[in-house]
């Protein structure tokens, strides 16, 4: 196996281990809010990780463009329906858990 | 009735130019046919951009600074929530703050309101007109200084002030 491959591989995994995480954050936290701090962070470096992992691999750099520009355009989507479910939960009156 | 004047910027409308071509390049492997239909589809790009958004003045120098913050803070993000979603007591305790907004109307609040969702701990709930008011998972933290500094990035990368704001000048502009 060549260093890229383990590289990928180690990247892959740790990709998995946030969307994991992501996921375990939405079952687990108390309201709207928090779960959707767990699901933009998370996924976004879970996605990050994997695109990075499967970048090493890509054939051309067409290939390369064409992962980052997936990543970006989530980023840019997960931000922004983060902010309007956000947004739209605290119009229609849901209180912030607190402690 | 009022007449909207428009002023074309053409260093906006060539940065969209090359910006779409590149997409379309990116999107197609580059293949040379693809181009038949890549040319009209890149020119009406730049014409519905160019009627939706009015161009942008970017500091290049200063996006490029701002991207490894950004990249390192997020990386945080993500490792900061996913400990806090395994910590058996669930280490939360949230609140929502206002944060008081000195940056100029339009792309730059929308820019920071998406970043502040991405940096750790923090979340943009509501955009008002001189206000941002933010979801923060741990309010035992303090967040004023990173989110200053975020405002601060943003506020270099749009060429704005955050004492008076006014509208940039069409040069170097996207």
């Amino acid at each position: 196996m060549q260093l890229t491959d383990f590289l990928t591989l180690l990247l892959l995994l740790a990709g998995a281990g946030f969307f994991l995480a992501g996921t375990v954050g939405l079952l687990r936290f108390p309201d709207v809010y928090t779960r959707l701090h767990a699901l933009t962070k998370a996924d976004n470096v879970g996605l990050g990780l994997v695109v990075a992992g499967l970048v090493l691999q890509a054939e051309s750099w067409a290939a390369m463009g064409k992962l980052l520009l997936i990543w970006l355009l989530v980023l840019l989507a997960s931000a922004s329906v983060a902010h309007l479910v956000a947004r739209t939960a605290l119009q229609k009156g849901i209180r912030p858990w607190k402690r | 009735m009022t007449s909207v004047k428009i002023k074309i910027c053409w260093s906006s409308i060539i940065s969209r130019l090359g910006l779409f071509a590149l997409i379309w390049w990116i999107l197609t492997d580059g293949a040379a046919p693809s181009w038949w239909i890549g040319v009209p589809a890149v020119l009406l790009a730049v014409i519905t951009s160019a009627a939706l958004i009015p161009p942008v003045s970017l500091v290049w120098y200063e996006f490029l600074r701002f991207v490894p913050f950004f990249l390192v803070r997020s990386l945080t993000g993500g490792v900061d929530v996913a400990w806090r979603a395994f910590h058996p007591g669930m280490a939360i305790a949230p609140d929502l703050i206002t944060y008081p907004l000195r940056l100029p109307p339009g792309l730059p609040r929308v820019f920071m309101a998406n970043t502040v969702s991405l940096l750790p701990g923090t979340l943009s709930v509501e955009l008002g007109s001189n206000f941002l008011q933010v979801h923060v998972l741990d309010a035992r933290k303090e967040f004023l200084p990173e989110l200053e500094k975020v405002e601060q990035g943003v506020a270099r990368i749009f060429g704005a002030s955050l004492k008076d704001s006014k509208g940039g000048e069409c040069n170097a502009a996207i």
